[in-house]
C-alpha cells in the first residue's frame, strides 16, 4: 500500500524534473528535426531511449542487492550535491545573477551550431544531426533516470517515480507536437527552483535515514524539509538579487 | 569516443558543479555521521545538524557566487 505522504513528493519530484530535462531535450531535437526533417531526429531520440532503456534494464536489478542504508546514504548524498547544486543556480537566476534559461534563445544557437557542422561535412548530414539528437535525450534522460532512481529507490517508489517521468515526457511531446517550437512559455527557473527544493528535501531525509537518523514524524518530515529549503532559497534570491542599475543621462 | 567522453563529463558536471559546494556538503554530511556515529548524542542532532548545515551552505555557495560574478562584472 502506498503512502501518499511519501508517494506524492517523489512522483512530484520526478514528474517536475523530466519536464525541465525533457523541454532541453526537445528544444535540440526540433533543431534537428527543423535543420534535417524528422527521420534522423527519430532515430537519434529513438536509439537514445533504447540505450537509456537498456540502462534501466542492466542497472535496475542491481539496486535490490545494495543494503538499503548504504542506498539512501548513497543516493542522499548525490541528491544534496544534485538538488542544492539546482537550488543555487535557480536563486540565483530568480535573483538575476546569472540569466535565465532561454528555449528559443539555445534553438538559434544550436541552429547556427548545427548548421556549421553540417555545412562543414557535407558527405554526411543527417548521420551528424542523428547523432546531436541522440547525444541531447541521452545526457537528458540520464539525469531522469538519475532523478527517478533518487527519489523512488529508498522507499520502493521506482514504479510510481517512473510514472512521473514518463507522464512529464508524454505532456512535453503533445505540447510540442502542437506548438512544433521550442517551448520557451515553460517557466523553467520555477520548476527548477522546486525541483531543486524538493530534491534537497529528499537529500536530506535519505542521508539521514542512511546515517540511521529516525526523523521525527518519519516520511511528513519531507514536508517541512521541503517548506525549510523552499523558505532559503527564497531568501537566498532576494539576498543575492541585483541592484536596478542607474540609468545615466 | 567523443559521445562517451561528453556522458562521463555530463555525469561528473551533475554532482560536482562547483568543487567548492561537493566540498562543503561532504563536510557537513561527515560532520553530521560523526556526532550520530561517534557521540552520544541523540541521532536527531546529527539529523538537525545535516539540515541546518546544508541550508547554510546554500547561502554561503549562493552568496560566493554572486560576489564573484559580481567581481567578474564590475572588472569589464
Amino acid at each position: 500500500m502506498l503512502e501518499w505522504s511519501t508517494a506524492a513528493p517523489a512522483v512530484g519530484a520526478a514528474f517536475l524534473a523530466s519536464i525541465v530535462e525533457v523541454v532541453e531535450a526537445f528544444t535540440i531535437v526540433l533543431v534537428v528535426a527543423t535543420l534535417r526533417g524528422w527521420k534522423p531526429a527519430a532515430l537519434g531520440t529513438g536509439a537514445a531511449l533504447f540505450v537509456l532503456t537498456a540502462i534501466v534494464v542492466i542497472l535496475g536489478p542491481l539496486l535490490d542487492r545494495v543494503p538499503l542504508h548504504l542506498l539512501q546514504l548513497v543516493i542522499g548524498v548525490l541528491l544534496l550535491l544534485f538538488g542544492i547544486g539546482w537550488l543555487r543556480k535557480a536563486a540565483l537566476r530568480a535573483g538575476g545573477v546569472i540569466p535565465l534559461h532561454d528555449e528559443d534563445a539555445i534553438f538559434a544557437k544550436e541552429t547556427a551550431g548545427l548548421s556549421a557542422e553540417v555545412a562543414r561535412r557535407q558527405a554526411s548530414q543527417d548521420w551528424i544531426a542523428g547523432i546531436a539528437a541522440f547525444k541531447a535525450v541521452l545526457l537528458e534522460g540520464l539525469e531522469v533516470i538519475f532523478i527517478v532512481i533518487a527519489v523512488g529507490a529508498g522507499r520502493g517508489l521506482l514504479w510510481p517515480a517512473s510514472l512521473g517521468a514518463l507522464a512529464a515526457c508524454a505532456l512535453v511531446l503533445v505540447v510540442g507536437a502542437i506548438a512544433h517550437r521550442p517551448l520557451a512559455r515553460v517557466p523553467e527557473n520555477t520548476l527548477k527552483f522546486g525541483v531543486g527544493v524538493m530534491l534537497s528535501a529528499f537529500g536530506v531525509f535519505w542521508t539521514g535515514e542512511g546515517l540511521g537518523v529516525d526523523w521525527p514524524g518519519h516520511d511528513l518530515a519531507l514536508f517541512v524539509f521541503a517548506l525549510l529549503f523552499l523558505v532559503a532559497g527564497i531568501m537566498v534570491a532576494r539576498l543575492v538579487r541585483q541592484p536596478p542599475r542607474e540609468v545615466t543621462p | 569516443m567523443t559521445i562517451l567522453k561528453d556522458v562521463c563529463s555530463e555525469l561528473f558536471s551533475m554532482f560536482v558543479a562547483d568543487a567548492r559546494l561537493t566540498a562543503a556538503i561532504l563536510a557537513t554530511v561527515v560532520i553530521a555521521a560523526v556526532l550520530i556515529d561517534a557521540t552520544r548524542l541523540p541521532d536527531v542532532v546529527g539529523g538537525a545538524v545535516l539540515l541546518v548545515g546544508c541550508v547554510a551552505v546554500l547561502f554561503w555557495s549562493a552568496k560566493r557566487e554572486a560576489a564573484r560574478r559580481n567581481s567578474q562584472k564590475s572588472e569589464d
